[in-house]
């Protein structure tokens, strides 16, 4: 075990001889029931005179209404010499109107049975809660002027700022926050979609007029999406919405621009984030993948469910189940507005860091250049459909899930054509996706750990190996 | 931990105005208990085509043998790893192959194994839970490597992690002093590493019988169909005797416990705060559940406006009654009211304790206002039926419930014996409970600050 590294170096896609056998299932094991069809929710779309989005899906019985608003606008839109300051804009959003503090806020929104959740994505802005039915009008009450008339109180700004710095240090201490951080900006370098967080330097400079400066740049109904899901009338909720929204103006000026799509590709090498005392290396490595409305995004979903994506994919199976390098592997294709991604993580112990490089990089080939089995390519799809229909159960997961869909400029109608093209993706279509993507030659990869364990570990590999910016 | 990753009874559930004018919800469940002492639970629910299942077993961390720390855990990543009929791997590629997902947990009293999927997954998933009650596949090939993979785990959680979980895994071995309560959960690896597939095998007779277990299903099922099926593929799993449940009481706690830590990793100071909580069978308990989401859930909460906000001697408060080991009612033995708390760097360790006793002080001597009271039973309300919005999550509330209690009443009136607590009850609970005698006290500091020096707060 000590002298792993020996003899990898060259036969580095030879050296595994790992693959997985399927074994028959148990005769006795009933079959699968008959598939019932997934019902898409039925979602009621409404555009006020102001121009806001409205997306309503009712359902009865379970007495709760979660909403989740979305404007356009996030990390990305954030002035160039600010970086991250939607961080701090979202910890301030919500905390003060014209007419009520930050307590009143919180002690409203407890009385309705929720929180107010306000956060920054990349692209946009959201603003979450998740009430019980009885009280939506007065949460509804309290969203209204968190989206018309916040006014980012000095004091809590200078609460915010001393707090987010504070949360950056102790950020900055997580594996995973420091291989994401360096990921982006080594993914897209001189592109917005490179700032992740603030920087303690940026953060010193934030001012609360800053703040109410994006607050009216973004905060306009005419690029912002409502959406309510949960146990309502939809005759009462469109009256509602309509009474305490229908008020907010739209300005004039230009809307936040998306993200540019990023220029290139970055070479195919490792950038290390030196982290002392870490007993595990974290390994990320990334490819740009398809966004969310292209042609082959279901298909690159097909292809990471069979390479990584599920307990039962191949990566799962070998770097865990069958070598225990690693408790937690995952493999997911992220898309932003602009750019997609193909991203696989793992926490590897130090001592095997380069053989779990090595089998992620043997796996990533084997699905670029091996075809699927039937019952690989059935269950991945079944998974994804099946997962889906588990997922939008819950009300607030659905109600998240429109606003995305709205902030990549698509309609609710996705969901149901997400389940039909998921079911119409072929063996051919997902070897197609995993021959584009997910070549290891195609990978940059972000290791996080002991810069010594990194540089002995994957020296062997013979790619280029640099302190991440 | 094995792994990474709501609905609405359209007609059957009952919704009425109860105590207050507070909505009331309680979809329809049915309990029945096979003779060979397997208890079932069956909520039906249609608005998805859709189950969620939990089965749980009345074994956790808790009751481990000594010089075995960790292995309830361990032995809930051998439940995944097959039986001689169905091989390691056979579950996840037939859950996942349905289009569903599985996962287990281990908790103080319990180890939970759970599903949801398409409805025409459930078939199989049941034979595969009943095939799993049978025996195991005891391989000693997979416990290596599960024994890796359970290492990899406490890395990636513990050693590899600023405050490295001390709020739950180090805070309960100082408060408390029997074994069974105050060990390492997760476990000490030259426990781990000492584990043998006999280990396994003896806890498995002991522990994995259907007289131990409680199988909970939601969804959308016809209650006799269920309940039809179950019989079908459970019956026949043999009862097996489970060892007498030993006294894991403490003895009363006499004086404030303070412990010192130091961190490779964190760059801020923490705090974590644990004062014992009543038995779960106290009228007391209910009240300390309502007490803890008083101080300590959200941002309109006691703590969090003081420290965080009005004092600023804190970067974020979490925590509760049995936190964050599920919810306040899932334990049947000792546990914690806990306190979770960042601070800055420039300011020191009793400075914030200060802030926090003087918010403690004064419930316990003015106790909260009746609209206090009332905005926190509206919002643990809400809470509450969150946790039982989609199948899974109801399967697994119903599951520990009547695991722990013998009946699932708690899982629907929880809110409305809440919304009936008072401000005096509040206010003597704090005088009673939330007292230093009561409580330990860890402060966890880094142990170089960002420049490589010793850090000038944090310590006393």
């Amino acid at each position: 075990m000590k002298s792993l590294l020996t003899g990898i170096c060259i036969l580095i896609l030879a050296a595994s001889a790992y693959a997985q056998k399927e074994q028959p299932l148990p005769t006795d094991l009933p079959t699968y029931g008959p598939q019932n069809p997934l019902r898409a929710p039925d979602v009621k779309t409404v555009k006020l005179d102001n121009g806001l989005t409205v997306w309503l899906v009712s359902r009865p019985g379970f007495p709760k209404v979660a909403f989740s608003i979305s404007v356009d606008g996030g990390l990305a839109a954030d002035p160039s010499d600010r970086p991250g300051l939607s961080e701090l804009f979202a910890k301030v959003l919500g905390q003060g109107t014209k007419t009520r503090s930050a307590k009143q806020i919180a002690e409203e929104i407890q009385s309705a049975g929720g929180d107010l959740y306000s956060f920054s994505s990349r692209d946009r802005t959201s603003v979450t809660t998740n009430v019980l039915s009885s009280k939506m009008e007065a949460a509804l009450g309290v969203l209204a002027d968190v989206l018309e008339n916040s006014s980012f109180p000095d004091s809590e700004v200078a609460v915010a700022k001393k707090n987010a710095s504070d949360e950056l240090r102790q950020n900055e201490a997580q594996p995973s926050f420091q291989a994401s951080r360096a990921l982006a900006r080594v993914m897209f370098p001189g592109n917005p979609y490179s700032v992740v967080a603030p920087t303690q330097e940026s953060l010193a400079l934030m001012t609360p007029a800053e703040l109410r400066v994006e607050y009216a740049r973004r905060f306009r109904p005419d690029h912002a999406v409502l959406v309510a899901v949960g146990d309502f009338e939809m005759a009462k909720m469109t009256a509602l919405i309509q009474a305490k929204l229908g008020g907010w103006k739209a300005p004039s000026t230009p809307a936040v621009a998306a993200a540019p799509k990023p220029s290139g590709a970055p070479a195919h090498s490792i950038y290390f984030v030196a982290r002392p005392n870490s007993v595990q290396s974290t390994l990320l490595f990334a490819a740009f993948g398809p966004l969310r409305g292209d042609a082959d995004y279901e298909a690159t979903e097909v292809a990471n469910a069979i390479y990584g994506g599920i307990f039962s994919s191949r990566l799962v199976l070998n770097i865990r189940e069958d070598k225990g390098y690693t408790y937690s592997p995952s493999a997911f294709v992220q898309t932003l507005k602009s750019a997609g991604l193909v991203r696989t993580q793992a926490d590897v112990r130090n001592a095997v860091t380069g053989a779990s490089f090595n089998e992620i990089s043997y796996e990533l080939n084997r699905v670029a250049t091996t075809d699927p089995t039937d019952e690989e390519l059935g269950k991945a799809k079944r998974f994804l459909l099946g997962i889906e229909a588990i997922q939008l159960q819950s009300s607030q997961a659905l109600a998240g899930e429109l606003a995305g869909l709205w902030g990549d400029g698509l309609t609710p109608d996705e969901i149901g054509n997400y389940g039909k093209k998921v079911a119409g993706v072929s063996a051919a279509d997902a070897d197609a996706a995993a021959q584009k993507y997910f070549p290891a030659s195609r990978m940059t990869i972000v290791a996080v750990g002991e810069e010594k364990v990194i540089r002995d570990s994957l020296a062997p590999f013979g790619l280029p190996i640099q302190a991440a910016p | 931990m094995k792994l990474i990753l709501r609905a609405t009874c359209v007609l059957a559930a009952l919704i009425c105005a109860g105590s207050a004018g507070a909505q009331v919800w309680k979809p329809p469940t049915l309990m029945k208990k096979l003779t060979n002492g397997l208890t079932v639970v069956v909520s039906e629910d249609h608005s998805a085509p859709t189950f969620g299942l939990c089965i749980s077993y009345g074994i956790g961390f808790r009751l481990e043998p000594e010089g075995r720390t960790g292995f309830a855990h361990l032995f809930e990543h051998m439940m995944f790893e097959g039986t001689p009929v169905a091989p390691k791997g056979v579950f996840d590629r037939v859950i996942e192959g349905g289009g569903g997902f599985n996962n287990g947990d281990t908790r103080y009293d319990f180890t939970e194994y759970i599903e949801s999927g398409p409805i025409s997954t459930l078939e199989p998933i049941l034979w595969l839970e009943a095939d799993r009650m049978k025996t195991l596949d005891f391989s000693v090939k997979n416990l290596d490597n599960q024994r890796n993979v359970v290492e990899e785990e406490v890395r990636v959680n513990v050693l590899n992690q600023p405050y490295g979980s001390f709020e739950w895994l180090d805070l309960p071995q100082k408060a408390f002093d029997k074994y069974p309560n105050s060990h390492n959960f997760y476990g000490d690896f030259k426990d781990l590493d000492a584990a043998r597939i006999a280990d396994v095998q003896k806890f498995y007779e002991q522990y994995y019988s259907p007289n131990n277990a409680v199988l909970a299903v939601v969804g959308d099922v016809k209650p006799d169909e269920i309940f039809a099926l179950i019989e079908k593929y459970f019956a026949g799993v043999h009862p097996r005797p489970t060892p007498p449940h030993p006294d894991v009481s403490e003895v009363p706690q006499t004086a404030e416990r303070r412990g010192e830590q130091t961190d490779k990793l964190a760059r801020i100071p923490a705090l974590a705060i644990g004062y014992r909580m009543p038995p779960r069978t106290s009228p007391d308990a209910i009240v300390g559940a309502v007490t803890g989401d008083l101080l300590l859930n959200g941002e309109a909460s006691i703590l969090y406006q003081a420290l965080v906000k009005d004092k600023q001697v804190a970067v974020s408060v979490s925590g509760g009654d049995n936190w964050p080991l599920g919810n306040a009612f899932e334990y049947d033995g000792p546990t914690l009211m806990t306190s979770f708390i960042l601070y800055p760097s420039n300011v020191t360790e009793n400075q914030v304790v200060m802030a926090y006793d003087q918010v403690v002080a004064e419930l316990a001597t003015k106790g909260p206002s009746r609209e206090q009271v009332e905005r926190v039973a509206a919002k643990m309300r809400s809470d509450w039926y969150d946790q039982l919005e989609i199948p899974i999550n109801r399967a697994s509330a119903l599951s520990h419930a009547v695991l722990i209690e013998g009946n699932f009443d708690s899982v629907y009136d929880t809110p409305d014996r809440v919304a009936k607590v008072t401000p005096e009850q509040i206010r003597d609970f704090a005088a009673k409970y939330l007292v230093a005698k009561n409580r330990t006290v860890i402060n966890r500091v880094p142990a170089l600050n960002e420049n490589g020096a010793a850090p000038s707060g944090g310590a006393q």
